[in-house]
């Protein structure tokens, strides 16, 4: 194989190097899209989070509570217990 | 459930840095071919990828054997990230290999390099690895399926490469050499912190990955935990880790 | 006989009956087969075949006939819920895997009696390869029986189904193809049947029947649980 002369060889030599660069950067960018995305959630989780908190507050022992466990527990006039 | 974020940064920096000596080993130390003279250069890239990728592959093939063992999602997540990241690895393959073909002979492509061939083939058959999982709807079948997969491609890989190699008549010799032959110890210490820096790079690239699936997992149990209304784009492929 | 093998019989049996009375599979696989012969015919702009060109069109040509039948293997196990049948079944669960291998390996084995020699009388001069030529295609299809039971059993649970099997499956079978092809090749050399490393590529194929086989037998198990 004969030997290109450095001026021509150079070029390919640099191009595999900066498809290797190329190629790590676009990993970078997809990586920084995920994170700003998580942010993104945590935010408005966050968000949901306190404004519950305050609602909770606001009217405590009321609707705080699952409305499920008072379905079960409660006695209710034709269902639990009975048959 | 085990934490992906610690490490993380000693490993990057790790990593940067040997891909930095690496660099320089490369063009201020490693002496010129006696053959291919400057085009040879790529090889310290080219190869160490290709080394990496596979031993990538084989990986993913563990983490699958581990995960039907277990029935971990996490070993699935290892797995996928293994194969995944691996695939990314493949293409850099293709491309810096076809490069090199085109500098040593002229054509982007070249038939009778064996190792470049089967590596396309192996790419090939893990490129199927994606439309696969996503073609299975249920989420631990689609683990389970995924792991075996992974054990079948990975006992294919060997097997490819004696195939394809039986098959050439002349290999071409792929010499890491100076005029008097052999391998020189500068062009193999270059080769070896190439390689090592790359296994780093792989290391560092999987972590990330599962650092930001299993970020996304922890998200999802919050928003369960919150009772928050469920977004919609979650993917379809790709276990999720929690 | 211990249940294990008795669901072997069984399954072995039914299918194989199946397949006798309503012939869903074998003469479309045959058919496809003879006129992609015909195709190549004029494709290639051929009306004789020898050495690595006919190699290569009888071992393509099989192949994709062979994934036809190959889409199918799980069909009715799916849709008449005999994988549910299986599961709950106090048995060995590779007996459902061996019996639908035997089963693939005996459809590939009618469709090659059918075709080889439709291959032979539309582009060879002479039968005296067919001897070796039908015990390289015997190695050859144990490999695709291994594979193609192991990817159609996934592909059958899935959403693409069709597309599932040749997309996995071709790449899976290039060892194979260069083994199969590799040992054909001289087989049908214009001067008479050569056997220029015959031995060495019934070496790679058994190597690959084997390995498939054995994860097969060791995955299965795995993709039956539900």
């Amino acid at each position: 194989m004969p030997a290109l002369p450095l001026d021509e060889a150079g070029k390919y030599v640099a191009g595999a190097y900066v498809v290797f660069l190329v190629l790590i950067v676009v990993y970078v960018a997809i990586m920084a899209a995920k994170v700003q995305r998580i942010e993104r959630e945590l935010r408005e989780l966050a968000a949901f989070a306190e404004a519950r908190a305050v609602s909770d507050q606001a009217a405590p022992g009321r609707e705080s509570e699952e409305p499920s466990i008072s379905d079960s527990l409660a006695p209710h006039g034709s269902r639990g217990g009975g048959v | 459930m085990t934490s992906f974020g610690p490490g993380l940064r000693a490993l990057s920096i790790a990593t940067v840095a040997a891909l930095a000596v690496s660099l320089s080993l490369v063009f201020f130390y490693a002496p010129l071919d006696a053959d291919q003279g400057f085009i040879q250069k790529i090889f310290y890239l080219h190869v160490p990828l290709s080394i990496v990728a596979l031993v990538g592959f084989v990986l993913g093939g563990v983490f699958a054997v581990l995960h039907l063992r277990s029935d971990e999602a996490r070993w699935d997540a290892h797995s996928y990230v293994s194969i995944h990241i691996s695939v990314i690895f493949g293409v850099a393959v293709l491309i810096t290999g076809s490069i090199w073909a085109k500098a040593s002979w002229g054509h982007w492509w070249v038939w009778d390099e064996p190792t470049l061939v089967s590596f396309l083939i192996v790419f090939l058959m893990y490129a199927t690895y994606y439309p696969f999982r996503y073609a299975i709807e249920d989420r631990t079948r689609q683990a389970r399926y995924a792991s075996v997969f992974a054990i079948v491609a990975g006992a294919f890989v060997p097997l490819n490469f004696l195939a394809v190699r039986m098959a050439q008549t002349l290999v071409h010799p792929r010499v890491f050499a100076t005029a008097d032959g052999g391998l020189p110890g500068s062009m193999m210490l270059t080769f070896l912190v190439s390689l090592l820096a790359v296994g780093l790079l792989w290391v560092t690239l999987v972590r990330f990955e599962l650092t930001a699936k299993s970020a996304s997992g922890q998200l999802k149990r919050l928003r369960r935990a919150l009772d928050a209304p469920a977004r919609g784009d979650a993917p379809r492929i790709a276990p999720e880790v929690s | 006989m211990t249940p294990s093998r008795l669901a072997f019989a069984a399954i072995l049996g039914k299918d194989l009956r199946t397949e006798l009375r309503t012939l869903q599979s074998l003469p479309a696989m045959a058919l496809f087969a003879v006129t992609t012969f015909v195709i190549f015919r004029f494709g290639l702009d051929r009306t004789s075949l020898s050495g690595s060109l006919g190699a290569g069109v009888l071992w393509a040509t099989l192949l994709f006939a062979a994934i036809l039948g190959i889409n199918r293997l799980f069909v009715a196990e799916r849709a008449d819920g005999g994988f549910d049948a299986i599961r709950l079944a106090p048995i060995d669960r590779t007996a459902l895997f061996a019996a639908k291998a035997v089963a693939l390996l005996a459809y590939l084995l009618a469709l090659e009696l059918v075709v080889v020699p439709v291959f032979a009388i539309f582009f060879l001069d002479s039968a005296a390869a067919l001897p070796p030529l039908a015990a390289v295609l015997l190695l050859a299809d144990l490999g695709l029986a291994a594979t193609g039971t192991l990817i159609s059993s996934m592909a059958v649970n899935s959403r693409a189904r069709d597309l599932l099997v040749p997309l996995v499956l071709l790449p899976l079978a290039v060892p194979l193809s260069i083994a199969a092809t590799g040992a054909l090749e001289p087989l049908l050399a214009v001067g008479g049947p050569g056997y220029h490393r015959f031995g060495t590529w019934l070496a790679v194929l058994g190597l690959y029947d084997l390995v498939f086989l054995l994860v097969g037998y060791a995955v299965f198990d795995f993709l039956l649980e539900d």
